[in-house]
């Protein structure tokens, strides 16, 4: 495996589009990305060239908050409740399902390619089988209502890396270890840290578990979000990561960016090199952690709040999309 | 100032005033203040008419300054639109925010007004104009509108204060606070901020008893010191007296712990939710202006989250507290206002936000004296600007006058200068009203 430096990180392209792109996927050994897209539809878009003209794939009717790729399959989820496969060797849609009762935040490919995983704010992570779209298992062990009544959010999800276990992450910092092959769940990690209850000053709260990642082995897990907020009006608290050993319910690690906002993408390279977090604020901002020794490698801003990422096969080109722009970056001397 | 002493001996070098503030600070009441010298002219037949149908206000104060585009006033589809759909309501062709499902079924009471350009995008000068329905002016300290429905709709030897405000969060409470202005602190605010019931409202380990001993004591020492002496003055803090020992006398009113569980459980366990059943509880008891502020909307960022949050208890709330009214048959007589001091920009920021608008946003006005089930204005496309009905807030408060049956155009004499209740040439919207 090529051994990309994050010290090389540079931006080589910027896309301008108008309105937030929530989520991305990559086609793979290409450069062309499918985005999630807030007017509601995925469009296919050539990172390789800076005024390609994007394709409309698929179209929600309301905001698309996450896209992924199985193959040939995207499958895309969003306000609409619903999950769309649809096919892009032949451009047709394959299935819609409704699969959700609340908005879908995030979805996962399994590794194998065969799972996605789904996860809505109706609380409840839903499992399928991909070639074929038939549910294999609910996982609910996520609160409906938040310690203060109020309704709660099921951000995120992600596998691990040999695709046994699977991580959930909610509005109050609840994360949870399931066992994909049973739907066990084999552990429960409180992250309070990343959820801010203002039961004083603005009677609300922000925050939330916003990303998660698995270590190579599976026996840790990374959880993005930002830190205590004073004012929860903006998000002026610190970008936040905890590293936990989640058999043990023990906390490894935690550290913090220099920047304000949230992290909203998590990815660990595959040889434990390092922890690459992506986020933003009023800004972005990107900071990779060397996961061994517990310092930051590098960090630096980007143009935009940053909403999602996907790294090329050789860990070389990282693409980026968020609010109004996709941002293409290298690690590569 | 030398103050004249009570009773002229040296152990008791108190005096009458300071007694009498020392009671009201111990109540936690500003009642004591003294009463305004404002002459209020006006057929004394009108007002009595307009108080014997004891019209009442609640208003539902979204401090920070709530999104009309996630709730009264949804563009779905389009850029601004933002993530939620609108859904129909019990009136035809109007369709508000999917999280107000319950507003949604039941808008036969209620007027929404989509045409607001208020102007002003600054939280404190615009929570001020939207209390007073104008702008402040250097020389005239207007009154808020609690303050004047304390001034026309309080009862004439009413044991219940006039003006309650509930406002528990800390953020915005200094922006937004009950005033009297120049009609004097007779008529302002009881400000309830930390607790629901007004702090030391009876002392602990006061009892009933020790509660009317205290108060034969109070008469008689006060019938001495009045022995020879007339002034308006005696009759104000004897009237600011009475009421605080009635406000004492009725502290159960605060106490929603007295409502059956299962009204409780109706209004939901949320603090804005027990201060709404508070506020209905006060109405029903003849209170003429309840706010309950329910602070803070300014979602400068992850607005769409907060909103996914908070609207569904102002939908949970304000549905409740309208059926709870129209049950006791108290709505016909009760306006429920949601207001705030603007709404939020149709623009999306990077942090996924909307900032501060002023320019076209939304309010609801509920009951007594409105039109249900209806629309008035319209916003453009966007939401950016007004596209028809645009009204500031001197229309909008002679509209909530009106619906309460009190003259827009009746002046108040600050001295020989007449000051109206909203400025003149001041209209209110007949389409709103009943």
């Amino acid at each position: 495996m090529p051994d990309a430096n994050p010290r090389n990180l540079r931006n080589v392209r910027e896309i301008n589009r108008p309105g937030i792109l929530f989520s991305v996927a990559r086609v793979p050994n290409t450069a062309c990305l499918l985005v999630a897209s807030n007017d509601n539809k995925v469009y296919e878009v050539d990172a390789g060239q800076a005024n390609a003209a994007p394709r409309q794939v698929v179209d929600h009717g309301r905001y698309v908050n996450a896209v992924r790729l199985a193959g040939n399959t995207l499958i895309s989820g969003g306000y609409d409740n619903r999950l769309i496969w649809w096919n892009l060797q032949d451009n047709r849609e394959i299935r819609t399902i409704d699969a959700h009762t609340r908005q879908v935040r995030q979805l996962a490919v399994s590794p194998d390619g065969t799972k996605l995983a789904s996860v809505a704010d109706d609380m409840v992570c839903r499992l399928w089988n991909i070639a074929n779209g038939e549910p294999i298992r609910e996982l609910r062990g996520h609160e409906e209502r938040t310690p203060t009544n109020f309704g709660s959010m099921l951000y995120c999800c992600a596998f691990s890396n040999d695709g046994t276990k699977l991580a959930t992450g909610d509005r109050v910092g609840r994360v949870c270890i399931w066992n994909v092959a049973n739907g066990e769940r084999l552990s429960t990690v409180e992250v309070p840290s990343l959820y801010t209850w203002d039961g004083t000053q603005r009677i609300r709260s922000i925050g939330g578990v916003r990303s998660l990642a698995f270590s190579p082995d599976g026996t840790q897990i990374a959880v993005g979000g930002v830190g205590q907020i004073g004012n929860v009006d903006g998000l002026s608290g610190p970008s936040r990561v905890e590293i936990h050993n989640w058999a043990r319910r023990e906390r490894v690690s935690d550290f913090q960016g220099n920047q304000q906002g949230l992290f909203n993408k998590l990815v660990w390279h595959p040889n434990n090199q390092w922890l690459c977090c992506v986020g933003g604020g009023n800004n972005g901002f990107i900071l990779f952690r060397n996961t061994q020794n517990n310092t930051t490698i590098h960090q630096m801003n980007l143009p935009m709040h940053t909403h999602d990422s996907v790294f090329s096969e050789n860990w070389e080109t990282l693409y980026h999309v968020g609010h109004q722009k996709i941002v293409v970056q290298e690690l590569r001397p | 100032m030398k103050l004249k002493n009570f009773c002229g001996s040296p152990e008791h070098a108190v005096s009458r005033r300071g007694f009498l503030t020392s009671l009201a600070a111990a109540a936690g009441t500003a009642a004591f203040a003294d009463m305004s010298a404002i002459q209020v002219l006006g057929s004394p037949e009108v007002a009595n008419d307009l108080r014997a149908n004891q019209k009442r206000v609640i208003m539902l104060w979204l401090a920070g300054g709530a999104s009309q585009m996630e709730t009264f006033d949804p563009k779905p589809g389009v850029p601004t639109g933002g993530p939620f759909q609108s859904i129909a309501t019990s009136t035809p062709g109007i369709r508000i925010s999917e999280l107000m499902p319950r507003m949604a079924r039941r808008l036969k009471d209620t007027c929404i007004i989509r045409s607001l350009n208020t102007r002003n995008a600054d939280h404190g000068s615009a929570a001020r104009i939207m209390m007073r329905g104008r702008m402040g002016e250097p020389s005239v300290d207007y009154p808020d509108l609690g303050a004047v429905m304390a001034r026309e709709m309080g009862l004439e030897g009413s044991q219940v204060p006039d003006y309650v405000s509930f406002y528990t969060a800390t953020e915005g409470r200094s922006m937004s606070p009950g005033s009297a202005g120049f009609l004097g602190a007779r008529y302002g605010s009881m400000d309830l901020t930390t607790s629901m019931v007004p702090e030391n409202i009876r002392r602990a380990g006061v009892n009933e008893q020790d509660h009317s001993e205290r108060a034969e004591l109070r008469d008689q020492l006060s019938g001495m010191f009045e022995r020879g002496r007339t002034s308006s003055s005696l009759d104000s803090h004897n009237q600011a007296y009475r009421r605080v020992s009635g406000i004492m006398a009725n502290e159960q009113l605060f106490d929603i712990e007295r409502e059956p569980q299962r009204i409780r459980d109706r209004y939901g366990n949320t603090l804005f939710g027990r201060q709404a059943l508070a506020a209905r509880r006060l109405c029903e008891a003849g209170v003429p202006f309840i706010r309950v502020g329910r602070a803070w909307w300014d979602t400068h960022a992850q607005n769409f989250e907060s909103h996914q949050e908070m609207v569904p208890e102002l939908d949970h709330v304000m549905s409740t507290l309208l059926d709870d009214l129209e049950e006791r048959g108290l709505l016909r007589n009760t306006l429920v206002i949601t207001l705030a001091e603007f709404g939020r920009t149709p623009s999306i920021n990077s942090t996924v936000g909307r900032d501060h608008f002023a320019s076209a946003w939304s309010t609801t006005l509920s009951g007594c004296g409105v039109r249900g089930g209806t629309v008035y204005g319209r916003s453009d496309e966007s939401g950016n600007r007004v596209a028809e009905g645009e009204i500031g807030a001197a229309r909008l408060f002679a509209t909530i006058y009106r619906a309460l049956g009190i003259p827009h155009t009746k002046n108040y004499y600050l001295g020989a200068r007449p000051i109206p209740l909203t400025d003149p040439g001041t209209e209110p919207i007949r389409e709103v009203l009943a």
